[in-house]
């Protein structure tokens, strides 16, 4: 069984129509696998399926061989699966800090002793990811700020924050360079190079061809639900069929 | 059996008098919907003060019956429809609120008209509400009597029905309307007066208010509960079309008075028989719970109600907990009948501190908290009494603990629904199962008779009680404290403001929910009992869900996640109703309510703002101060 998240012929239909039909992807770790596509070929539908937020009609999702396709999402974020959104979710009501540490304590057993005003175990684990998540990702200087104050390209790196801080083994990114400036996309790029050297597994779903062309490894194309191409990025980039494919001139 | 069919044919039509008011109520409900895309949570208000107006203009200042009906009907209720729209709706509208606010906004409109009615014309319940058409049996057709009114209502429901019908298909004025249907902000730049359309269809779902309390007031007694309550349950046929389709809202009015009334022969025998006359009564209230039960849209994503902004005011907060400190002490040192009236305070503080973490801290609207701490109330009751099969009867704190543990997993009630369903939908489900908990469990014989409540066990003068409630509102402020603070605060906001961020970060939404729910439970019923205590007796009136719609207004408008402001608020309602006038708290809750759109947050959001406010600059001395240094400098 291999390590990572595998998908296996997944099939998701809406009312008739099959948004992704039968759908093979592997996400090895430690390398960086892009998702590209033309808007509306069913990435984003993929993207939930092997995220959780909504169940496939066919196929199996795999992480680290653990056949995980009945699991609701929370429950796959508990087992390493983490991911982020193309519109950006954070936590208007709790501070930069705070919204952080959300996604470092997500672990079971802690209601009943938090109820009883009791510490939640793995507390000092929690925090110490927490603030590992908020250096890396430069934020540390607004940790006590209002999350609704950020201007929105440091909201994409705080929801990343969240995502690292559950110390996730395979992480989904939907669009993570959108909104973010040159010294923002520089540091992701830095960030998701040294997460994949320690060994994680990254899913990216881009638009923006230049990352995509300077990050990742493997590329998959898509096209009205079905992969058309796959390989290392710069031969299925290189590919007219492919830019073609993805409406770029 | 040629009987039984007269005895049906007979009952048919004598439902059809409720059946057309209900299928008119739909009608109003899906056009305001269709045309301003709110839901019209007021429209029992609105019915029941018209229904008041006729009868004031007839039975008290003696006018005719037809300009008085024409004034109160083509007059009044758009002229309230149109004045609702002005004020409250269409500030909404241009800030592009998101439903919560519109529903608050509209509940406030409830809560205020209530207020009002209260104020104007008391409690007491109108025998003599005047019946717009008279009942005069105009043929007997097979031995059927067909009488007028019968007649003229259907004739007005199925017109009007028509009428919108063929108005949207046919005019200029129904294509400008359906574009605003279709798309508001598209239709406004194709240079269609989206404000106008827009109090078009609120003075005609006011008319139809108007006109559904004006019929359904001579069936019933006219009062300031009952009424609202009905009309508002005949939301559910509204809520069957999907506040879409005409046809199915007549259809289901005209098919659920015909089955309320057919079902007056159904007389099972032994126990069951309340059972089914209370089934039969509130219909419409089963039918709301099942319409809303069924899956629909599973409600709009929006911001929610409480205040966003991290860090609460250190200041703001700790002044309103010193505040809270004084006003639940004062009351040690108040005369007797004074101190009788306190006793409510820490009871309520506790059913509204419910709605603080269902809605507040969990983000999910709940208008039902009023039955939980009716259940609270009438278990404490019930086992006091020795009126529970196997348990011997208690004394006060037993039965106390017992009934809030009983409660506790009934919070899944609503907490099921909640899993799948927000905003507007969950809003219905929780204000059915109130309803339903009020009419079918409180309002039933077993309840009104025969139950003591004392505070055997505890002691029995006022003081030592009231200690005693504050002692148990101090274990449920630990309870709320633990569930704002720490991880399961930071997942409960987490889930409030992002639901499926919540979840992709692992947060088990469907599990805190259920939570949430049952922990709200638990407080409503603790609050609930220990007013049924305080008063020495179950009342069903005191957890009327329109009180529910209070309480949930009340939270509100102090603001929904703050527990100090419900602690105040508790007192300040408490003192309201004791200090003034019946009617007084629900007008100023009513009102701050249909404001809440400029006061985001509510009252503690307003308290936070100023108390965050960044020090006062400088003193006119610093100023000088300041010139002159720089002039130096220079």
């Amino acid at each position: 069984m291999s390590a990572g998240l595998t998908a296996r012929g997944v099939v998701r239909g809406f009312g008739g129509i099959r948004a992704v039909d039968g759908v093979d992807l592997a996400v090895p770790p430690g390398r960086i696998t892009a998702l590209v596509g033309p808007n509306g070929v069913g990435k984003s539908t993929l993207f939930d399926c092997l995220a959780g937020a909504t169940r496939p009609d066919a196929g199996r999702v795999l992480l680290a061989g653990r056949d995980i396709t009945a699991l609701p999402d929370h429950a796959r974020a508990r087992l390493g699966l983490a991911r982020t959104f193309q519109q950006v979710a954070v936590f208007p009501g709790l501070t930069v800090e705070q919204n952080v540490r959300v996604g470092a304590e997500q672990r079971r057993g802690g209601t009943a002793r938090a109820l009883l005003g009791l510490p939640a175990p793995g507390r000092a684990a929690a925090r110490a990811a927490t603030d590992r998540a908020l250096r890396l990702l430069d934020l540390d200087p607004v940790r006590d700020w209002p999350a609704d104050r950020l201007p929105p390209g440091t909201l994409r790196l705080l929801e990343l924050a969240r995502a690292l801080a559950a110390a996730p083994r395979v992480l989904l990114l939907d669009e993570p360079g959108a909104g973010l400036d040159l010294a923002q996309t520089a540091r992701l790029a830095a960030v998701l190079r040294a997460l994949t050297a320690e060994g994680m597994a990254l899913l990216l779903v881009e638009h923006d061809v230049e990352l995509v062309a300077r990050l990742a490894d493997t590329v998959y194309v898509m096209a009205a639900g079905r992969m058309v191409a796959r390989g290392p990025a710069r031969e299925v980039l290189a590919d007219r069929r492919v830019a073609a494919a993805w409406g770029e001139p | 059996m040629p009987g039984t069919l007269d005895l049906s044919i007979d009952l048919a039509l004598a439902g059809l008098a409720v059946g057309s008011a209900a299928a008119l109520s739909g009608v109003g409900l899906v056009v305001t919907h269709r045309v301003t895309g709110v839901l019209n949570l007021a429209q029992g208000a609105q019915a029941t003060a018209t229904a008041y107006l006729l009868r004031e203009l007839v039975v008290v200042r003696n006018w005719p019956l037809a300009p008085a009906a024409a004034f109160c009907l083509l007059v009044a209720a758009p002229a309230l429809g149109v004045l609702l729209d002005l004020a409250v709706f269409r500030p909404l509208r241009r800030r592009d609120a998101g439903q919560a606010e519109s529903m608050v906004a509209g509940i406030g409109v409830f809560v205020l008209l209530i207020g009002v009615i209260v104020l104007v014309w008391g409690t007491t319940p109108f025998g003599d509400a005047p019946a717009l058409v008279p009942a005069t049996v105009l043929a007997r057709p097979g031995g059927h009597a067909l009488r007028l009114d019968t007649l003229v209502q259907l004739a007005v429901v199925l017109g009007l029905a028509g009428g919108v019908g063929l108005v949207e298909r046919y005019t200029a004025f129904g294509i400008r309307l359906r574009a605003v249907v279709d798309n508001r902000r598209l239709a406004r730049l194709a240079g269609i007066d989206a404000d106008r359309i827009s109090a078009a269809g609120w003075a005609f779902g006011s008319f139809t208010a108007g006109l559904v309390g004006v019929l359904l007031a001579p069936l019933l007694l006219l009062d300031p509960y009952g009424l609202p309550l009905l009309v508002m349950a005949t939301m559910a046929v509204a809520v069957a079309a999907r506040l879409r389709s005409l046809p199915v809202a007549v259809a289901t009015g005209l098919g659920l008075g015909i089955a309320q009334s057919e079902l007056t022969r159904l007389r099972p025998g032994g126990q069951l028989l309340p059972l089914a006359q209370a089934v039969q009564t509130n219909l419409f209230v089963v039918a709301l719970l099942v319409a809303a039960l069924l899956p629909w849209g599973h409600g709009q994503d929006g911001p929610g109600l409480a205040t966003s902004g991290g860090r609460p005011g250190r200041r703001g907060s700790s002044a309103a907990r010193t505040a809270c400190a004084v006003l639940l002490l004062l009351p040690l040192g108040f005369r007797p009948e004074d101190l009788r009236h306190a006793l409510l305070v820490p009871a309520l503080a506790l059913v509204l501190l419910s709605v603080v973490v269902v809605t507040g801290y969990g983000g999910q609207v709940s208008l039902g908290q009023a039955g939980y701490a009716g259940l609270g109330a009438l278990g404490t009751a019930l086992l006091m009494s020795g009126k529970v099969p196997g348990v011997p009867a208690l004394s006060a704190v037993p039965a106390l603990l017992l009934a809030v543990a009983a409660t506790v997993p009934l919070g899944l009630l609503t907490g099921w629904p909640a899993v799948r369903r927000r905003g507007l939908a969950l809003a219905l489900v929780t204000f059915a199962v109130g309803t339903a908990l009020s009419r079918l469990v409180f309002d039933q014989p077993y309840a009104t008779t025969g139950l003591t409540v004392s505070r055997l066990g505890l002691p029995a003068d006022d003081q030592g009680f009231y200690l005693v409630e504050l002692v148990l509102l101090g274990a449920g402020l630990l309870l709320v404290r633990s569930l704002h603070r720490g991880p399961p605060g930071r997942a409960l906001t987490a889930m409030r403001d992002h639901q499926a961020g919540a979840s992709a970060a692992g947060v088990d939404v469907p599990r805190l929910k259920l939570l949430v729910f049952m922990a709200g439970a638990g407080l409503a019923a603790l609050g609930g009992a220990l007013t049924a205590l305080a008063q020495q007796g179950f009342d069903a009136t005191a957890f009327d869900p329109v009180q529910g719609l209070l309480w949930f207004a009340t939270v509100v408008v102090a603001g929904a996640d703050s527990a100090a402001g419900a602690v105040l608020a508790a007192a300040l309602l408490t003192g309201l109703d004791a200090g003034t006038l019946p009617g007084v708290s629900a007008v100023v809750v009513g009102a701050l309510a249909t404001a809440i759109g400029r006061l985001p947050g509510g009252l503690a959001g307003l308290a936070r703002r100023l108390a965050d406010r960044p020090a006062p600059g400088l003193t006119p001395l610093g100023h000088r101060l300041r010139r002159r240094i720089a002039e130096r400098s220079r």
